[in-house]
């Protein structure tokens, strides 16, 4: 479904990302993971064509076809974005969010019909916050604010999710819930999803690929207990990390040393 | 439900009082009278105060639609029409043409309103030149941009009034103060031209506008195309903005509070704010105009003044209630 050819992305002289090459095929989940200023969120924003600036190298591919030969109301019928946690709150109602996700839908008129309207239905029960519905954005907590982005993207419906850190400057309730609602997308609806995180036991839980930056180059594309058996983490972080097995479910996990 | 009921009362009033201005000034006019040809009350009405209050209208709704529009795409409550640097620029035009007017009589009235707006569209241009001098479309570097030639074009301003002397410096300030006296009937239409072309522009892109206030990258990621959007929307207001403030002088205020205060009541849907603004800010305006003619007659206190002196109580009434209910930004 999406094919990452030699891409190399610069921005004022500065190379952001160097030769990156992977795939994901469809309803795979890909975490990116790697240290601040890998490029991990420059990543994300090429996949939506977003960047005002800089100039990219190599090719990106999406269902055959090149991501520049995609009008962006295209595109946005294909890819959808969560932003990260704690950045600029939009002043409108969680309806109101998904209403707007519509857009790559909308008629001329710009008005919503039928199924613009049943599709924001479905993305509300699916996420169970019809309740908060009327709610406004800015007066959520962080867990449900990032719930709504969720449910925003899933009214889009696209066939693949980019999710920028989702979980960052949440505390570890709300951190596990909307983990389970990204799993249950992923696995039960069949959603092709692709997260930037910071926290590194998000990918060996999630059991898809990984993609390790740093540096905006690629040290490592592969499943996590590929990944566990070399040095990758320690080389991308330039730092320790103790791997154990979690004494409940038996899957690894990682501590970074104090 | 009772916050729409009081909001559509408000319109009520608002609308009524702007139906009844014209008959209110100096002297009060009765409604029988403007039927009475010949009668000295029916020439005051349909050939002065009724395109009066008609310029005003315009002048208020293209103000406060303007004002939307940047506050909207700065994602900034204090944004106004002028943040661009638009009202230093025609202020600079105006002020120029003032000083040099006795050696460019031949233009006659239409010489100010051309300088005017010709300086509010240089000071447009070289905002958006600056803007794309540094990559992109950045909408902090527009805005920065818009800080600095209005501080620039201010001072030029005052320089220019400085080199002139008491007659052209009295004229320079009171162009500043804006006002509504004298407009010829062309010049509205004029006016109403850009002000309901513009209008019309801004209703096309209004799910754009929401889009963008909810941040450019979201925006992007729904299929918005942002910067064409931004380009396209920056100079439909620039262009009411420059219209307006050529004919009647920077008006401050209308654009800031009026779109804040619809925001309030109606959320943050451009498709139900433009007609509300539209409407509303051009009734503050037909008011504010009454006071401005009536308050010292004969003589016209100038319409900013009175602007500022209703609006900013006022605005700070909507902010106090609507902070309480966390509902402002």
């Amino acid at each position: 479904m999406l094919h990452v050819q030699q891409f190399s992305f610069v921005l004022e002289d500065i190379p952001i990302l160097e030769c990156l090459s992977f795939t994901l095929a469809k309803g795979e989940y890909l975490s990116v993971i790697g240290p601040n200023g890998a490029g991990k969120s420059t990543l994300l924003k090429c996949l939506m064509r977003v960047h005002e600036q800089g100039s990219a190298r190599g090719e990106i591919r999406l269902k055959g076809c090149l991501l520049s030969e995609y009008d962006q109301r295209r595109l946005a019928a294909l890819i959808s974005y969560v932003p990260q946690a704690g950045g600029w709150i939009p002043p409108f109602t969680v309806e109101e969010l998904l209403r707007l996700s519509r857009y790559p839908y909308l008629s001329a008129g710009g008005v919503l019909r039928r199924t613009d309207l049943e599709a924001v239905e479905k993305a509300l029960c699916l996420t169970d916050m019809k309740k908060l519905a009327s709610r406004r954005l800015a007066s959520l907590s962080g867990g449900e604010r990032q719930k709504a982005f969720v449910a925003a993207a899933l009214a889009q419906e696209t066939e693949i999710i980019l999710l920028d850190e989702p979980a960052s400057f949440l505390d570890p309730k709300h951190t596990a819930e909307l983990n389970r609602l990204i799993r249950v997308l992923h696995r039960e609806h069949g959603i092709t999803m692709l997260t930037v995180t910071h926290d590194l036991n998000h990918p060996v839980c999630m059991e898809g690929k990984i993609l390790v930056l740093r540096q905006g180059r690629q040290l490592f594309f592969g499943q996590a207990q590929e990944m566990l058996q070399g040095n990758i983490l320690e080389e991308a972080f330039s730092h320790q990390f103790t791997c154990f097995q979690h004494p409940g479910t038996g899957r690894p996990m990682l501590l970074a040393e104090a | 439900m009772q916050r729409t009921y009081i909001f559509f009362c408000f319109v009520l009033l608002c609308g009524m009082l702007a139906a009844a201005s014209p008959f209110w000034g100096m002297s009060v006019i009765s409604p029988a009278s403007i039927w009475t040809t010949g009668h000295p009350d029916a020439e005051v009405f349909w050939r002065l105060r009724l395109p009066r209050t008609l310029a005003a209208f315009l002048a208020g709704a293209g103000l406060s639609i303007s004002g939307m529009v940047f506050q909207a795409l700065l994602r900034n409550p204090l944004a106004t029409p002028f943040t661009r640097g638009g009202s230093s620029g025609a202020a600079l035009g105006a002020s120029v043409y003032f000083r040099l007017g006795a050696f460019l009589p031949f233009f006659g009235s239409a010489g100010s309103l051309g300088a005017a707006l010709s300086g509010g569209l240089l000071s447009m241009l070289l905002v958006y030149l600056i803007t794309r001098a540094r990559g992109g479309f950045s909408t902090l570097t527009m805005l920065l941009a818009g800080v600095i030639i209005n501080f620039f074009f201010s001072s030029l301003v005052m320089f220019t009034q400085y080199l002139s002397d008491a007659k052209d410096s009295l004229r320079i300030m009171h162009w500043l103060m804006g006002s509504l006296a004298g407009l010829e009937v062309f010049r509205i239409a004029d006016l109403a031209c850009a002000v309901i072309a513009g209008a019309l522009v801004i209703r096309h892109f209004s799910v754009e506008i929401d889009l963008l206030a909810a941040g450019e990258e979201l925006a992007a990621s729904r299929g918005v195309r942002t910067n064409r959007t931004k380009v396209a929307l920056f100079a439909t207001a620039s262009i009411i903005v420059g219209t307006v403030v050529s004919l009647t002088g920077p008006i401050g205020f209308v654009g800031m509070i009026i779109p804040h205060m619809c925001r309030v009541w109606l959320g943050w849907s451009h498709r139900k704010l433009l007609p509300a603004a539209f409407f509303l800010g051009g009734c503050f305006l037909v008011v504010c105009d009454v006071f401005s003619r009536s308050i010292l007659a004969p003589a016209e206190v100038p319409i900013g003044i009175i602007t500022a002196l209703i609006g900013g109580p006022f605005f700070l009434w909507v902010l106090f209630t609507s902070c309480r209910h966390g509902e402002v930004f």
